[in-house]
């Protein structure tokens, strides 16, 4: 037992939360709409969004990245990680969408349309770079991440394993768009940048950029 | 002047903290999360209003003897925001007026 819960930095992060008035507030104020059900389905994801976008908005990156971008060495860990945004609420739907539609649907709207631009702008991958960011700023990168979270792109972590994070969405029924389905799909699930930059905060190592 | 001496009288009844594991509190949830817990204590012996005094002066006098009359205590008006923590299984959990922000002598 002491041996699993030993640097859980992600149990340590949402202690930290709960002991700061204002991560505390935040936290509660978007875990009571994801967690709510109505009365014909397991929650308001509109009112959920909403919540999670003013959490990041508000809460200072110390608590909020703590909680999202933790380092772990378990699957306690690396669970408690994935659930920070309340996935079966804000994440899962009961049918994944072609991630070109979902980029559509996306696009339609201002907020989700300037964060996903942030995210392809401050992560693009440049493997010829120290940080493999072309912007080499982990902080720009994370930022634009953790901006996805509450617009219908909301991505996460994909499996306890690893740092690979997607939208919910796949690349099936693509036809003759399946190569820049994938493109798009991996920008999420296969980027050095982003995972470097994840890893760095998760590790307290770059700290000049915070 | 007036003010001053009413605010002191009551000086006893203050809001503490103390920092518990949520399992601590005894509700029955399995977590590893952590809180700070605010409570009211202290003294509420100088009566506070006039119907304070004159309670007082009837049991002194013997008047209410078979009334029970309760002097005021030290209570949370008003309490801090909802907590909300993650259990050893997954699930989400919210505690709603579980912990005081301000106290009185109500």
């Amino acid at each position: 037992e002491p041996a699993l819960s030993k640097g859980n930095n992600c149990l340590d992060a949402a202690k930290a939360c709960n002991l700061n008035d204002t991560c505390k507030r935040f936290r509660s104020a978007y875990i009571t709409p994801c967690t709510s059900s109505t009365s014909n389905d397991i929650c308001n994801k509109r009112k959920c969004h909403k919540a999670l976008r003013l959490f990041f908005d508000k809460v200072p990156p110390k608590h909020s990245y703590g909680m999202l971008f933790c380092s772990c060495r378990d699957i306690a860990c690396t669970e408690r990680r994935r659930q920070t945004i309340v996935p079966v609420c804000s994440y899962e739907d009961k049918e994944k969408p072609n991630c070109l539609n979902l980029q559509d649907s996306c696009k339609k709207n201002y907020i989700c349309r300037s964060r996903l631009a942030d995210f392809f702008t401050n992560c693009q991958p440049e493997s010829r770079s120290i940080s493999s960011c072309l912007k080499e700023n982990y902080a720009d990168c994370l930022l634009a991440y953790s901006g996805l979270i509450g617009t219908v792109m909301t991505p996460n972590y994909i499996d306890s394993s690893s740092l690979s994070v997607a939208p919910w969405c796949d690349c099936s029924n693509s036809g003759n768009d399946i190569e820049e389905c994938l493109k798009f799909l991996n920008f999420f699930q296969d980027n050095t940048c982003l995972k470097n930059a994840i890893q760095a905060f998760g590790n307290g190592t770059d700290v000049t950029v915070w | 002047k007036g003010w001053r001496s009413q605010k002191g009288k009551n000086r006893g009844c203050v809001l503490t903290e103390i920092h518990l594991n949520v399992t601590d509190l005894d509700l029955g949830y399995e977590t590893k999360e952590e809180l700070i817990f605010r409570y009211c204590s202290g003294s509420c012996d100088a009566a506070e209003t006039t119907y304070d005094k004159i309670l007082k002066n009837l049991t002194r006098q013997k008047k209410l003897v078979n009334d029970k009359v309760r002097q005021a205590c030290c209570r949370p008006t008003a309490y801090d925001d909802d907590l909300s923590f993650l259990d050893d299984n997954l699930v989400y959990h919210i505690l709603k007026k579980h912990s005081a922000k301000r106290c009185g002598c109500v």
